[in-house]
């Protein structure tokens, strides 16, 4: 019942530059949603106008059943971090926390008892007195972070709330956020340009491009069946490996390699797409070898990635074991798993078919 | 083995410096000297970082102080206009005198009165347009002009065009008041009404100065802190006194002891529209010093008078400062 | 090249020396000091001496004069001095006496107005200024109403007295009343005064303190003498006529102030300076064009005036003598008081040609005859600072007439006292 939509929303600033474009949108009540994207794509805009902090410029925006456009901030029961933290400057710490509470005339000792909780989740009790100015990057994130935390809203819309801590904690967040978010059930709203946040976190991730949306999907589903060769390259680590094929026959011809298709696919120029672990440098049965030369092996730990180059040129990454010893410039034949294979329309970059 | 040779060291060290004595033959240990060194080096710093500020501070004793003393030392001795030589001390007779005369006594008051009055309305009407203004988006540039347009006003000339406007019979105040139906309002010549319209004139000729410190103040408060409040479900009233308010402390204050300032010496105005009077209604303690020393003809008096007030204004401003720190906490 | 410069600059030198010899003089901005502008180009030919005027506002005039008159060479040759300056001036000892130049060049003193000369002339036997321009005060009044039949008979009816120019004191404060109270014209009042502190107040007051036979001090002894029945009635008198009388605001009313609301025609006198005499005949400021007069104030009215002096720290004594001497002769003096002047020579106001042009002359020169002088000593603007606050007090605040004179009376004495006149 408190489903947020957004009905073609566009938002265009005053400078002419149109930050959000005619975003179709549903959350749903109670969902982790994550907006993901690259700087500048407008998340923090659309969050932003779901808020009310910024008006919309055409289209509309539905909380439940009632279309909030016009609704001041202040009736919109939204808890919101800032991604750059908007701080009370003159309150400390604890006043900064209790900032809300009093507002809404929670009782003392029910502050006291919440304060307490959230302190100790986001391990802010040695800085209650501190003035923000008297704190790091990340103590005032996390202080963001306690505000909103503090709120009993109809959402929480978090921009980017973690990407000032080191990784141990942000680690530790994520988790705490996600227990956070099945005790209270409510809807978070989370944006960040972090993948793993993302596919760690959401329930489903949308993903933003341009100011348009890109995909909205769960995150396997986005992982696995990427919408676009933008989303197929924006998540991953290393991000899939687009390469230039054709599609003539009923199969499709890319470096020296043919794979068969369903005869429904028609005939042109594509983009072939499939991850770094699709990828193995053993002959597994039914899977397509793929002639390549070693360019170089970059280790990660747990394991490495292999760089070799196609006929044509063409550079790949495929996941190896951390041990992989292969001199650059020898050849190497590795092997595709040709259910993982997608295909692109190389004008558009619009995913084509799903193979069979 | 250890032991001698922290003798030896021991025995060394006062002929190198005067450290510290060794107690029961332990040396003062390695750390001190090091201590020693880096506050010599600190010592050296701090000697060229005064040097470095002599020129600047000499600029400052020769150009702010040097006057604060002359007029101190001439309110301890007899200079008048007439014998005008600082050779013959008094002592503190001038201060005591100053205290014996009522007319003193009045001025003060008076500009007590009047201080008050104009910083606190100009403050109240100055923030509330400042505050309306701040919300202006097209043609912010036109208030600014309009509204600096009274300060870059000779005080003579703002105290000439409001007595022609306020002239009881033929000022276009009382001829717009009488198109209403309200009898005319004798502006300046019953001692009450003549206090306030000199009050409404200053705020009139200075209240921009509030409103112009005020906006700019306003123009460089974070925007961020009202969106959280906001969301947090805060109104305008709550935003304005939770967060503007306290963001605007130093602004404010700043702004008032300026302000403070300068009221207290006004001056120009009550010259051109009431002389002090009606009666003894607008002595302002400026214009009573001015006239204690260039028609009564005596500058000793008026420069302790002038000193009397200096410190006044001095403790009234050390007060407020205070004042708006604690409320801080 | 050090011969080359020694060389020009004493060309330079010469060339000053030889083409023009200059006298600075510090004027206040009033029409007498245009008059003397005038006469400039025809001093000038006579001489080969230039005049730089500096013309500044009165309030400036005091400040700016001072520190050159305490130097050894200050920057003026000639000065003009307020009436309310020569105590001060001349206690300081910075003006040169005058009486040997007179006797030299055979000057014409016996021409000034006694009053006037021992105001800005004569102090203590010897000559420090010759009388510039005169302010005496006289009392401007609705000549047309005065003559009307319809107000003659009905004051007359009322007061029981001939409606006519006053010559007694208790008669002008009937034609007052009558004006305000009785004559049935509509936002009309009998007087407009001029009540601002200090100078404005004091000094119209002073008129109302001759009228009622009070003086400010006893001419022998020096001792203040204004809480007496005179003094306590003519500030009854003056309180009641702003409050009662007058319009409002006038309490509070500069000359120029006062002056308008007379000018405007709405009321029946005005106390004032003679020389705002001509400006009612100026339709550009006026609405009563030809209808306002001037007459002596009953009982002698109050003097002022201006003098020219030479100053201790004159660059050039005689250059300046050489023209107060111009300045002053009677024939430039006719030639100012042409233009507009306020003369300060007896026989201007006997002058043919001045009559036929200015009809007022006569009686002008009959106010100057029996003009009173405020008192002449070191403190006289300090005095004036005190007399105003108390008269003010007493007019607006509500203060006893008497108690305020009584306030006068103890700083008059202690002011007089500083300065050694009173024991
Ligand atoms: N107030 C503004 N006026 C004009 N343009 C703006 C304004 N705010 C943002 N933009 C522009 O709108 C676009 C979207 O901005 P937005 O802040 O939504 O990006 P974002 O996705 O949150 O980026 P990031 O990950 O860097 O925070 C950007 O190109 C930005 O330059
Ligand atoms: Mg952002």
């Amino acid at each position: 019942m408190t489903e947020i939509r957004l009905a073609n929303v566009t938002k265009t600033y005053a400078g002419g530059q149109t930050a959000v474009d005619a975003v179709d949108l549903t959350i749903h009540d109670g969902e982790f949603f994550v907006l993901l994207g690259p700087s500048g794509c407008g998340k923090s805009t659309t969050l932003r106008m779901i808020a009310g902090l910024e008006p919309i410029s055409s289209g509309d925006l539905f909380i439940g059943e009632r279309r909030m456009n016009e609704v001041d901030p202040k009736d919109r029961d939204l808890a919101f971090v800032f991604q750059n933290y908007a701080l009370f400057p003159h309150l400390t710490v604890k006043g900064n926390l209790t900032f809300g509470m009093k507002l809404r005339g929670v009782p003392g000792p029910e502050q006291e008892r919440r304060l307490a909780e959230v302190t100790v989740m986001l391990g802010l009790a040695p800085y209650l007195d501190r003035k923000p100015g008297q704190l790091s990057g990340g103590q005032r994130q996390r202080v963001a972070l306690g505000r909103a935390l503090l709120r009993d809203p109809v959402a929480f819309l978090l921009d980017e709330p973690l990407s000032n801590l080191d990784a141990k904690l942000r680690a530790q967040m994520r988790t705490e956020l996600v227990k956070l978010h099945r005790r209270v059930g409510r809807t978070i709203i989370h944006v960040t340009h972090d993948q793993i946040e993302a596919m760690t976190m959401a329930d489903r991730i949308c993903i933003m491009h341009d100011g348009k949306v890109a995909q909205v999907g769960a995150p396997m589903e986005v992982y696995r069946n990427p919408a676009d060769t933008f989303v197929a390259t924006f998540t991953g680590s290393p991000p899939m490996n687009l390469v230039q094929g054709r599609l003539e026959n009923g199969a499709v011809h890319f470096a020296e390699a043919t794979l068969p298709l369903d005869a429904r696919t028609g005939a042109g120029e594509v983009t072939v797409g499939f991850r770094p672990e699709d990828l193995s440098l053993a002959a597994l049965p039914n899977r397509l070898p793929i002639q390549a030369s070693v360019v170089a092996v970059e280790t990660l730990g747990a394991d490495a990635i292999l760089v070799a180059s196609l006929a044509g040129g063409q550079e790949i990454g495929m996941r190896v074991a951390a041990d992989t010893q292969l001199e650059p410039g020898s050849p190497v034949s590795v092997h595709l798993d040709p259910n993982r294979l997608r295909l692109f329309d190389r004008q558009t970059g619009k995913a084509i078919a799903r193979m069979a | 083995m250890i032991c001698v040779g922290a003798a030896t060291f021991a025995a060394a060290a006062p002929t190198l410096r005067a450290g510290p004595p060794a107690v029961d033959g332990q040396p003062s240990p390695q750390p001190e000297d090091k201590l020693f060194m880096t506050a010599a080096i600190a010592q050296r710093d701090r000697w060229f970082g005064f040097a470095m500020t002599l020129p600047g501070l000499f600029a400052l004793v020769l150009v702010v102080l040097f006057p604060i003393l002359f007029t101190l030392w001439t309110s301890t001795s007899d200079f008048t206009l007439l014998k005008p030589s600082n050779d013959a001390f008094v002592g503190l007779s001038h201060y005591t005198q100053a205290f014996a005369t009522p007319e003193f006594r009045h001025a003060l008051s008076v500009t007590l009165a009047f201080v008050v009055a104009v910083v606190i309305l100009e403050f109240l009407v100055g923030f509330a347009v400042a505050l309306a203004l701040d919300k202006v988006e097209h043609g912010k540039a036109v208030y600014y002009l309009i509204l600096l347009f009274p300060l870059l006003m000779n005080p003579i000339v703002v105290g000439l065009i409001w007595k022609m406007f306020l002239h009881p019979t033929l000022g276009i105040v009382n001829y717009v008041l009488s198109l209403v139906g309200i009898p005319p309002v004798d502006w300046l010549g019953v001692p009450d009404n003549a206090f306030w319209t000199v009050v409404a004139v200053d705020i009139w000729h200075q209240v921009s100065f509030m409103i112009v410190l005020l906006l700019a103040g306003l123009a460089s408060l974070p925007k961020e802190p009202y969106e959280a409040a906001r969301l947090e479900g805060a109104g305008t009233i709550r935003c304005f006194f939770w967060i503007t308010l306290p963001l605007m402390r130093p602004v404010i204050v700043v702004t008032l002891l300026i302000r403070l300032i300068f009221a207290v010496k006004t001056y120009d105005i009550i010259y051109i529209m009431t002389r002090g009077g009606p009666g003894q209604a607008t002595e302002l303690v400026s214009y009573y010093i001015y006239r204690r020393a260039f028609v009564g003809l005596d500058v000793s008096q008026a420069s302790a008078m002038a000193v009397i007030l200096l410190l006044a204004v001095l403790a009234l401003t050390a007060w407020l400062h205070r004042y708006m720190r604690s409320l801080a906490q | 090249m050090k011969k080359f410069l020694l060389a020009s600059s004493m060309l330079i030198a010469s060339a000053f020396g030889a083409e023009a010899q200059t006298i600075n003089i510090l004027m206040e901005s009033v029409p007498d000091t245009r008059y003397v502008q005038e006469m400039l180009p025809e001093f000038k030919e006579k001489t080969g001496i230039d005049v730089q005027l500096e013309v500044v506002n009165y309030a400036e005039m005091h400040t700016k004069l001072v520190p050159q008159l305490v130097a050894p060479e200050g920057s003026y040759d000639v000065v003009i001095v307020d009436f309310y300056w020569v105590g001060e001036f001349t206690k300081a000892g910075w003006l040169q006496p005058l009486d040997e130049r007179i006797k030299a060049d055979n000057f014409p003193v016996d021409n000034y107005i006694p009053s006037i000369m021992e105001l800005t002339g004569r102090v203590d036997g010897t000559t420090l200024m010759l009388p510039f321009y005169n302010y005496a005060m006289g009392l401007t009044y609705r000549k047309d109403l005065l003559e009307d039949l319809k107000h003659q008979e009905a004051f007359k009816a009322k007061y029981g007295r001939e409606l006519k120019v006053p010559t007694e004191w208790p008669e002008y404060l009937d034609q007052v009343k009558y004006f305000s109270e009785d004559a049935g014209i509509e936002g009309f009042k009998g007087v407009v005064n001029q009540g601002q502190r200090p100078d404005p107040i004091s000094m119209e007051w002073s008129n109302y303190l001759f009228a009622n036979g009070g003086r400010y001090y006893d001419p022998e002894t020096w001792q203040p003498t204004l809480a007496t029945p005179e003094g306590i009635a003519a500030l009854t008198q003056y309180r009641d006529n702003i409050q009662k009388y007058g319009p409002i605001g006038a309490a509070n009313f500069s000359f120029d102030d006062a002056f308008n609301v007379a000018a405007q025609g709405k009321a029946y006198s005005y106390l004032t300076f003679n020389m705002f005499r001509p400006v009612y005949d100026d339709p550009a400021s006026s609405q009563v064009v030809g209808k306002m007069e001037i007459a002596p104030v009953p009982g002698g009215g109050l003097n002022g005036s201006w003098g020219w002096a030479i100053p201790k720290s004159s660059p050039d004594p005689d250059a300046a003598w050489e023209f107060i001497k111009f300045i002053e002769s009677p024939e430039i003096a006719k030639k100012r008081a042409l233009l507009g002047g306020a003369a300060t020579q007896k026989q201007i106001y006997e002058d043919p040609e001045l009559i036929e042009k200015y009809s007022y002359y006569p009686q002008l020169g009959e106010l100057l005859a029996y003009a009173q002088n405020f008192p002449v000593f070191t403190y006289t603007p300090a005095f004036v600072d005190v007399l105003g606050r108390e008269l003010s007090l007493a007019v607006t605040d509500g203060k006893d007439p008497k108690e305020a004179l009584e306030q006068v009376d103890k700083e008059f004495a202690e002011l007089l006292r500083k300065d050694g006149k009173l024991q």
